[in-house]
């Protein structure tokens, strides 16, 4: 990962532990978010695509599931998206 | 007493402000759903909603509390009653889902500006706790009070309580139904679950999801002999009812609908009818794909493809008004009987009522337009958050049932859970009380507080991937029922799920992420609501996720009415346990404190009033002798009677001694056992001088007692203190606290907006 998706992945890391309470240490770059790694449900994955378009103004509805597979694969689909935008 | 009618009827939704002009409009197919005008939603997908603007809330007031008033004004005047003539035999009981979610956006709206300028008067019209005693001091009713807080099947919930506390013989005539506002709360909360459909709903056909709706419904319930004595005119009659719980989700219906078809069978057989004699069913309904499949699938399982009973969802013309829609519907389903005509489901094409068949046989939705038909038997169904399904029969009067007969047992405490600022389980408890330990205390405000932790999870196998999910309040409830269970030594399985259920009290509810839920509204838009947060922010969130982590189907009810809150649920438990097929039910009482929790406290001047707040969650494990005896249970302690009065103050206040010892009068008659003869009281005084003064007056008949007040070490926890009340006051009849040689207790619960409460329980062995 360069220093730009980086920085987006540790965001996204910030944001499911303050908003889905899921503890820091549980959650690396590359552990599956849905099935047997964190185990994240479907209202989960709705919190996800919301916090996505409010931080980066990135909309992903209807996007292949791969992308949430894991941090490095969401991160990845961010900063490469015409609509990513970095906001403070 | 067993024969209980209707004989009153109140109602405002969408389509109209009288239960004639309501009943009317929806035989017609009118439908009240448009654009909203009350929730922001421009940056939302959906738009529309029930609303009712013609009715403006009156300044000062909070709209569900409004509009509960209205309808019961109607209810009250149709009924002809005269409340004050006989006002400690006339209660009120109120689902809501929301309760005061306008006051709340208004209270945070004015807190996130400046925290001094939001007002106490606004922290007062916030919980659910306060409708039905604002409609008991409108009124002057000082029965039974209460408020079922049980999401989108507490309306029917409450009606089926109402007939209960009657058949109980604890009060002659109920105010009973629903109330709930349009709200961003709830539009937000909708909306967040892509649950909220963006053209009107049109349930089981092509729906994509709800029409949020707002309204009241208030219905008399009344003893036939009461009603008899005093000429009343009667609609119909209220039989019996059926509470299941899913144990699957906290927001979806399980898909196989086995939880719903529980309840309906349970409606039947409590009523002593069969399926095929329904006429009419008003199903729940909602227009949310998965609710409508699961439910079409139940419906089709209980009463068969033939077209004798037709179901029409009337949600297709007022929306769902979430707490109020059973109440809202019941209204409905009384005139259906009275008129003989059954209201419709609307947004019907012709080729939807030809595709219909290949899902559903002959059965008919009643497409559209009202027909005639007439109606003896009427099944009334609503399911809820927290997989919470519950089902009502109304009937013709005189027509033919055979209730189920409330039986004899004795109902004893087996198990005792226990989450509390001295430690958890109960052994933890015991050993700090033995030792005068000094409670667990917050550092930042100096409240007493309880703290669950890994090792509580991992002791009663609750996972992180489960716990993350839950507030505080849920998360202690859902270790304190495990600890009771595991205490009780009871080992859930498919054989005994359906035979265990869950009442709960709380005062509060989840103050805490209703109150971090409105913030991010507030700073994001209604568009931008947390799917995270929004099932936690209803009060049966706590209860139905402790049915899920514990694998409980059987009876689930949530009560909201201040502190008392949780011996109100010990008392109610053992009525279920006698009329209903549950063998085993958990009376949680539970509130949180936090950050937010103590604000709001502060700001209505109790803490510097005296009190101290604190919180925590205790469950008491009840279970028939019958069942108890069978598996060879440890017995803690006997229930052995209840009663309960009302003072009909302002919500936030206490008064009148006289209805606190009225309580303790009836509890001690209930159970049989002269005031003389208890040994042992748990007071109920939390520091605040009112309470104080109505309690010292209340007690001159047990001077000779011991007294014993669980806040004087715990603080006041409100729910969870006074069901650690109960659950003390059992660990000292059985020898485990001190050394008593009282043979019987009084447990006592108050709450400010004047409701007390009183249960007797005996020692086990005595």
């Amino acid at each position: 990962m360069d220093e730009r998706q980086k920085a987006v992945a540790d965001k996204i890391i910030d944001y499911l532990s303050e908003t889905l309470r899921l503890p820091k240490e549980n959650i690396d770059y590359d552990i599956p978010l849905f099935g047997d790694g964190i185990g994240l449900d479907s209202v989960d994955s709705l919190e996800i695509i919301a916090g996505m378009n409010l931080l980066f103004g990135v909309t992903l509805i209807g996007v292949n599931d791969g992308v949430f597979a894991n941090i490095r694969t969401l991160s990845e689909y961010i900063v490469n998206s015409p609509d990513y935008e970095e906001k403070s | 007493m067993d024969r209980i009618v209707i004989t009153g009827l109140g109602l405002v939704c969408a389509i109209g402000g009288s239960a004639d002009e309501c009943f009317d409009n929806a035989v017609a197919g009118k439908v009240g759903i448009k654009e909203v005008s009350s929730v922001e939603h421009s940056k939302c997908y959906a738009h529309i909603g029930a609303e009712y603007p013609e009715f403006v809330t009156p300044e000062g007031e909070d709209r569900a509390t409004a509009l509960c008033v209205k309808a019961a004004e109607e209810a009250v005047a149709d009924s002809g009653i005269d409340v004050k003539k006989d006002a400690d035999r006339v209660g009120v009981m109120i689902g809501s889902c929301v309760g005061g979610a306008v006051s709340i956006e208004k209270f945070y709206r004015d807190y996130v500006a400046d925290p001094d300028k939001a007002k106490a008067e606004d922290v007062l019209k916030m919980p659910i706790s306060a409708i039905a005693n604002n409609v008991a001091l409108r009124f002057g009713a000082r029965g039974v009070v209460d408020n079922v807080a049980n999401a989108c099947a507490a309306g029917t919930m409450s009606i089926a309580m109402a007939a209960d506390i009657i058949r109980s013989g604890k009060a002659d005539v109920m105010i009973a139904g629903g109330s709930d506002p349009m709200s961003s709360l709830a539009y937000s909360g909708f909306h967040a679950l892509h649950a909220l459909d963006d053209e009107p709903c049109r349930p089981f056909n092509k729906s994509k999801g709800i029409a949020l709706g707002e309204g009241a419904g208030i219905l008399i319930v009344e003893s036939y002999e009461h009603a008899m004595a005093r000429g009343a005119k009667i609609y119909c009659e209220v039989l019996g009812s059926g509470v299941s719980s899913d144990a699957h989700h906290i927001t979806a219906p399980a898909p196989d609908g086995e939880g719903m078809q529980a309840a309906m069978e349970r409606s039947l057989e409590n009523s002593g009818i069969s399926a095929s004699d329904v006429d009419y069913i008003n199903a729940h309904g909602t227009g949310t794909p998965l609710n409508d499949s699961s439910e079409l699938g139940a419906m089709l399982r209980v009463f068969g493809s033939s077209g004798k009973a037709c179901a029409s969802s009337t949600k297709s013309m007022v929306g769902h008004c979430l707490g109020a829609a059973g109440s809202v519907e019941a209204v409905f389903c009384v005139k259906a009987i009275e008129r003989g005509v059954v209201p419709p489901t609307v947004g019907y094409t012709d080729e939807d009522v030809v595709a219909m068949r290949d899902k559903a046989g002959d059965f008919d939705f009643v497409p559209n337009k009202g027909k005639k038909k007439d109606v003896t038997y009427v099944q009334s169904n609503n399911y809820a958050f927290g997989g919470n399904n519950a089902s009502i029969i109304y009937a013709k009067e005189d027509a033919p049932r055979s209730l189920r007969e409330a039986t004899a047992d004795r109902v004893f405490v087996t198990g005792i859970g226990v989450v509390s600022p001295l430690g958890n389980t109960v052994g933890g408890y015991v050993e700090a009380v033995r030792a005068g330990s000094a409670p667990n205390v917050c550092e930042k405000c100096g409240d007493a507080v309880s703290a669950v932790g890994s090792e509580d999870f991992a002791s009663v196998g609750i996972k992180l991937n489960f716990y993350r999910k839950l507030d505080k309040l849920s998360q202690m409830t859902c270790v304190s029922g495990k600890y009771a269970l595991a205490d009780a030594g009871i080992t859930v399985d498919d054989g005994n799920a359906r035979k265990i259920g869950i009442v709960a009290g709380t005062s509060d509810g989840p103050q805490t992420d209703i109150a971090n839920f409105q913030k991010g509204i507030i700073a994001n838009g209604t568009q931008s609501g947390s799917a995270f947060l929004f099932p936690n922010t209803v009060y049966n969130a706590a209860p139905g996720y402790l049915s899920i982590c514990a694998g409980l189907k059987g009876y689930n009810v949530t009560y909201a009415n201040g502190a008392a809150s949780g011996l109100a649920a010990v008392a109610y438990s053992a009525r279920v346990l006698r009329t209903t097929q549950n063998d085993v039910i958990l009376a949680v009482g539970a509130d949180e404190d936090s950050e937010t929790v103590h604000m709001l406290y502060d700001k209505i001047g109790a803490l510097s009033g005296g009190m101290k707040l604190s919180d925590g969650a205790v469950t008491l494990a009840l279970e028939k002798e019958s069942s108890a005896s069978a598996r060879g249970a440890k017995k803690y302690a006997e229930v052995l009677g209840s009663g309960f009065a009302h003072c009909d103050v302002e919500f936030g206040k206490y008064g009148c001694s006289g209805q606190l010892k009225r309580a303790i009068d009836l509890a001690l008659d209930d159970a049989g056992v002269k005031a003389g003869d208890i040994g042992l009281v748990m007071t109920c005084s939390n520091g605040l001088a009112s309470l104080s003064e109505a309690e010292n007056e209340a007690l001159a008949p047990f001077a000779s007692a011991e007294k014993v007040n669980v806040r004087d070490v715990c603080g006041e926890g409100r729910a969870a203190s006074s069901a650690l009340a109960a659950a003390h006051a059992s660990l000292m009849l059985a020898g485990e606290i001190g050394s008593t040689k009282a043979k019987y207790a009084l447990v006592l619960g108050a709450s400010s907006g004047g409701s007390y409460n009183a249960v007797v329980l005996g020692r086990a062995d005595r």
